[in-house]
């Protein structure tokens, strides 16, 4: 009896032990809901999946990580992929900082393993590969377009130990003039384990998200920690939606996901183990507001100097259809809200239609001087000249800690600027560089050339100490839940300038026809004459003064010759 | 005896028949003459005015797409991003009607091709299937001869000629030259080639591929006109010949009878204006017994395998879970500075 009971324990152990094992993929959603200011509130969605694989070769089953996903690093040697989508540009002045950073357009870069063969061709065809996936034109992305900056970007998820970081295998390009529209919300929807269909995924109906200030979509995929040691990795993929609701477009400051999206959460997803709303009301102290829905918790983090308050909605807790609001109590009042510690402008100065040049304005609002990368990606049509870069603090030159600056190459290479740079106390840097408009041969333009050219968002990296307006999750953080009291001795922020439009010389593209008319006529007016002047000759003809009779009798007596001689 | 032997041979008779019926069943699909269903929808024009070129190709996606084509099958060519468009007022949608009755975009959409990349070289490149290599799947045209093909075009035309982009255009003999390649490379079965542009029938009038079944909005000398102006859009919504195309089409479902005849009817002049030209002589069968669905449906052959054993699938967890222990660790988000400062 013992030995059954010692086999049946046994037995019992092998399956929780079982269980553990085959527990691989762990998928979790959450959505932070973040009142911005009187008139915007953040929301961003926030779905992780974590898949324990091997390093290489994990072409095993998996139960909620996307296939094609998994089977496009492995055949592209894929260590870290980061892509996004984005509508509209991010306030850092007045909004603080977002979970995750997007440039306008579409935005990707990637590192390669240490292993890969040809990292050019691989990446050409990862690009092409994606575009297909997410109905994005990425496969625009090619050489001319692509960089490998070597100290803005780092890879975020772990790396061999044994190996140091080498900036040639990260390839990062982006497309400022990318749209984002219901066609790659579609595709980015079908990678979800619901598929949009039950969970907080149902939420994101395409007419609510597009009417949106700023909207971004994400896909980041990167290896991260499983234990404690950090010997054994999980694959993690995180996809995010970003979306800034405006309430004057909404009409109405009180605000609800119904509001937002048009529905409230109607169930949950089976396949997600947690599924989770968090609210920021540390406005609410400002800005008195009521819940509109019973939390089910509340929580403080207190995080890099900063206190915030949220309450918790478990969704699978709350069963059915539920929807969380806010209704206001008071009149809006302005509240006077600082600024962000460290924010960035991007604008285009010169003039004519020759001599242009480009300033990049930090601010650094902080007590101490910030350290910062600042990566420009200028494109081969601009041609900068160096030599007028300057960096001035209030009037007085900056000399740059580091400077990396790969001259771009016509039709062939982007520039590529890289700058690290001390930035004093509560100053603004100002960093210009002049350069000329190119021509384009005629078959360059696009076929609306008068719309203008872009030039990508200029990033600048900070490692900032305090992490007011702070968002983001930790480097070995997943969720936004490991984002509460994650105190860390930096928090990261890569910050997206606007993207720029500059009008190169624009020819009229009807002029090769008007060319070639005038062209012909001037010809046809040169040759006639010349013609006529070298093969003719000049000759005296005398005129005679016979009169009509003369003439006829002239005639008949030829004619009558003629026939005589007959 | 006599009684006996009657009714072994009707029970044999009905043997027959039964096992007849069951093989007829099974191999239906493969006695139609195509074995599956594509569509190539092209909207060629780019600019904000240009919005109805947008409404007519979606509103065709829409009805394939409703009719059973499945998404991997339609390559859709969208020249200008109409729906994100800041000047639309209502984000994220196209309306074929100013009442809004269909939003012809949907919240399901899939688009192949986009702006830039509607070419009249990708476009050429697409049909005849000469594709750089690491094309994606979703933008090759992945036919073979049993495939039936619905093209669709829209956008800005004139005798002989079919403008893309505003910047370049497509000859009608080099359209008709891109189909005579696919016939040569068995890229299909039957095309229905359809058109909605000024002088459209130009377009088809040089074809010379067999089993293509073309028809156009209007004839050479002839301008297709538009339907209608949303007041809240600012332009004009759909062309004539597409919105009562679409009109049809919104009254067809996946078992129904209509056949192709009807459908070329669509659009007489006193609706359209222009004359809806036809092209025939290169199709074989006659329009009366061509089912619409065999254009705008799909075929989807379903092969019943009896007495198949199922195994469950074992997960051999333990080899792909064999992760060799490293050392891994994160890298500081950040260049360290102190590094370069002297």
């Amino acid at each position: 009896m013992e030995s059954t009971m010692h086999y049946a324990l046994i037995f019992f152990v092998f399956i929780l032990l079982k269980l553990c094992v085959t527990q691989e993929d762990i998928f979790t959603e959450e959505l932070l809901i973040k009142p911005l200011n009187t008139d915007t509130v953040y929301s961003h969605f926030h779905f992780t999946i974590k898949w324990e694989t091997p390093d290489s070769d994990f072409s095993s089953h998996s139960k909620v990580f996307p296939r094609i996903l998994g089977e496009l690093i492995e055949r592209f040697n894929v260590l870290e992929l980061h892509i996004s989508l984005t509508n509209g540009l991010w306030r850092y002045e007045k909004w603080g900082y977002p979970v995750v950073n997007a440039g306008p357009g579409g935005e990707i870069w990637s590192w390669f393993k240490e292993n890969t063969i040809s990292i050019d061709k691989n990446w050409k065809e990862l690009t092409s590969v994606l575009s297909g996936l997410l109905c994005a034109s990425f496969n625009f992305i090619d050489e001319t377009n692509t960089i490998s900056p070597e100290f803005s970007f780092r890879p975020q998820g772990v790396f061999d130990g044994s190996q140091s970081v080498n900036s040639s295998y990260l390839k990062y390009a982006s497309l400022p003039r990318e749209i984002v529209c219901t066609e790659n919300l579609t595709p980015w929807k079908k990678l979800l384990p619901c598929n949009a269909k039950t969970g907080l995924g149902s939420l994101l109906n395409s007419g609510y998200i597009h009417n949106t200030k700023y909207h971004s979509l994400g896909l980041h995929l990167r290896r991260i920690c499983s234990d404690k040691l950090c010997t054994k990795t999980y694959l993690e993929l995180q996809q995010t939606v970003s979306l800034v609701y405006d309430s004057k477009t909404l009409g109405a400051r009180n605000w609800s996901l119904m509001k937002f999206f048009g529905q409230g959460v109607l169930n949950s997803c089976e396949l997600a183990n947690s599924s989770t709303i968090y609210i920021d009301i540390t406005s609410n102290s400002s800005n008195p507001f009521r819940l509109t829905y019973k939390p089910d918790g509340f929580i403080t983090s207190i995080r890099g100097g900063s206190v915030r308050e949220f309450v918790k909605y478990d969704v699978v807790k709350n069963g059915g259809a539920f929807s969380v609001g806010v209704d206001y109590l008071t009149k809006p009042e302005i509240a006077i809200t600082s600024p962000s510690l460290i924010y960035a402008h991007q604008y285009l100065s010169g003039y004519g239609k020759e001599n242009g040049g480009l300033v990049v304005k930090i601010t650094n609002n902080h007590w101490s001087h910030l350290d910062v990368v600042l990566l420009q990606n200028i494109p081969w049509y601009l041609q900068l000249y160096l030599h007028t870069l300057k960096i001035t603090v209030s009037g007085k030159e900056l000399k740059p800690i580091k400077l990396k600056f790969i001259p771009g190459k016509l039709r062939t290479r982007y520039h590529q600027l890289e700058i690290l740079v001390r930035i004093p106390a509560k100053s603004i840097a100002r960093v210009s560089v002049n350069f000329d408009y190119t021509f384009l041969k005629w078959q360059e333009y696009p076929p609306d050339a008068n719309h203008g050219f872009y030039i990508p968002s200029a990033i600048i990296s900070c490692h900032l100490p305090l992490a007011r307006d702070f968002t983001g999750l930790p480097q070995d953080g997943t969720m936004i839940r490991d984002s509460f009291n994650a105190s860390r001795s930096g928090y990261l922020v890569q910050i997206r300038t606007e993207t720029l439009i500059v009008t190169l010389p624009t020819p009229d593209f009807s002029m090769p026809y008007n060319v070639i008319c005038l062209a012909c006529t001037v010809v046809a007016l040169a040759f006639g004459p010349l013609h006529n002047i070298t093969t003719k000759r000049f000759i005296l003809k005398v005129k005679d003064n016979q009169n009509i009779i003369d003439k006829v009798k002239r005639i008949l007596k030829l004619s009558f010759k003629k026939s005589g001689d007959k | 005896m006599n009684t006996v032997l009657n009714i072994l041979t009707r029970a044999f008779f009905i043997l027959i028949l039964s096992t007849f019926t069951k093989c007829q069943i099974e191999t239906d699909w493969a006695k139609k003459g195509h074995t599956n269903n594509w569509a190539v929808l092209v909207d060629t024009s780019r600019f904000w005015f240009n919005y109805r070129h947008v409404a007519n190709v979606l509103s065709i996606y829409r009805s394939v797409k409703r009719l059973g084509i499945p998404d991997s099958q339609i390559i859709l060519m969208i020249a200008d991003d109409m729906p994100c468009n800041p000047r639309n007022p209502r984000p994220a949608t196209v309306f074929n009607n100013a009442n809004q009755h269909i939003n012809v975009y949907g919240d399901d959409v899939e688009v192949d091709y986009r702006g830039y990349e509607v070419t009249v070289e990708n476009f050429v490149r697409l049909l005849t299937g000469r594709l750089p290599p690491g094309t994606p799947r979703s933008k090759q045209l992945l036919t073979d001869e049993g495939s039936n093909i619905l093209i669709y075009l829209t956008g800005h035309g004139g005798d002989g000629f079919l403008k893309f982009q505003d910047s370049e255009e497509i000859t009608s003999q080099e359209m008709a030259d891109a189909l005579e390649q696919m016939w040569q490379k068995q890229r299909y079965n039957e095309i229905f080639f359809m058109l909605d542009t000024c002088q459209a029938a130009s377009m088809y009038e040089r074809f010379y591929s067999p089993n293509i079944l073309a028809v156009g909005s209007s004839l050479v000398g002839e301008d297709s006109l538009s339907h209608h102006v949303d007041p809240a859009v600012g332009v004009y919504i759909i062309d004539r010949y597409t919105y009562y195309a679409l009109a049809f089409l919104e009254n067809v479902d996946a078992d129904s009878k209509k056949t192709m005849a009807e459908f070329l009817k669509v659009c007489p002049k006193r609706d359209c204006i222009s004359t809806v030209g036809v092209r025939k002589d290169l199709f074989r069968r006659n329009p009366k017994d061509v089912p619409i669905t065999d254009f705008f449906g799909s075929v989807r052959p379903v092969e019943l395998i009896e007495d198949v054993p199922i195994e469950p699938i074992t997960l051999s967890m333990n080899v792909s879970l064999k992760q060799i222990p490293k050392k891994y660790r994160y890298i500081p988000p950040i260049v360290n500075f102190d590094q370069f400062i002297k």
